[in-house]
């Protein structure tokens, strides 16, 4: 987990990994939740202005992922379930 | 991107960008190896620019901190089990013969290989935004070939513009034309 914009607010959650689609989609202060990794993700969460981007299935970090991150004030987190349950997480937090 | 021809659009405006005069996009088909080579003769890059252009944070537009024209490139052709390469000459180094050429590589049979969409799309988008650039155009595969050269087609319009209704028309008639050839020629093999 990294935080470096902890005081973000997730007014709503977006699922998708092909990064592309999510770059036009995913709304400001969106939770994204994606299974992809690579430094892109960083690019697309800045570009799209999400509040987070969340790992599902417990998707590995790279310390380079993390220290992008960090360098782009970008918020990331790792969660071991799959996309639907942390959506229906969030949806629980939000309300 | 949902399909490789979008990705070849948005790095082969960076050639355009680059001042290039002629861009080639040059798709070959071995088996289940497709090799994709965007070449031009624009500017070139310097080596620290070339290791940049990979990475989303660099981009040459101001009006936005990301650029991922070619990050997204690298990643289609690497999750694949493809390769990803950039060489490029700069014009002070080399004032004759410069500019950049990138090569991808795809393995088609991946299950995460993105289709390679509408290519003629791709070209009548790059003519008709940039009339008066030449874009060489070569498909292989099979020992088959969907070919175009805007050079040659100069030639014979004189000074009709590339991008007049008429001459659009016939170019995405001419490739059709030969894609349907191309996929007839893959029938047959597929019968042999």
């Amino acid at each position: 987990m990294a935080l470096p914009d902890g005081s973000r607010e997730i007014n709503g959650v977006y699922i998708g990994d092909l990064l592309s689609w999510v770059m036009g989609r995913a709304q400001m202060d969106n939770a994204w939740i994606t299974i992809m990794s690579n430094v892109n993700v960083i690019a697309v969460a800045s570009l799209a202005d999400t509040s987070c981007v969340i790992l599902a299935e417990g998707v590995e970090m790279t310390e380079d992922l993390v220290q992008t991150a960090c360098e782009k004030d970008v918020n990331i987190l790792r969660i071991s379930q799959p996309a639907y349950e942390t959506a229906l997480l969030l949806s629980q937090l939000i309300s | 991107m949902k399909e490789l021809s979008l990705n070849i659009l948005d790095v082969a405006e960076n050639s355009v960008k680059a001042g290039a005069s002629c861009t080639q996009i040059l798709l070959t088909e071995e088996g289940n190896l497709l090799t994709l080579e965007i070449v031009d003769n624009g500017c070139g890059m310097s080596e620290e620019v070339v290791r940049s252009v990979v990475d989303p944070f660099y981009t040459t537009r101001t009006t936005r901190k990301v650029g991922l024209g070619v990050p997204l490139l690298k990643l289609a052709s690497e999750q694949t089990g493809g390769n990803f390469q950039i060489e490029s000459v700069t014009e002070q180094d080399n004032p004759e013969e410069h500019g950049t050429h990138v090569t991808a590589t795809f393995y088609t049979d991946h299950i995460d290989f993105t289709p390679l969409g509408d290519v003629t799309e791709t070209l009548l988008t790059l003519i008709q935004g940039h009339p008066d650039r030449d874009f060489v155009f070569c498909h292989q595969r099979n020992g088959h070939v969907v070919e175009l050269d805007t050079r040659e087609l100069r030639e014979v319009l004189e000074d009709v513009p590339l991008n007049s209704y008429d001459v659009m028309g016939w170019i995405g008639g001419n490739l059709e034309e030969q894609y349907d050839a191309l996929s007839q020629a893959d029938g047959h093999s597929g019968e042999e």
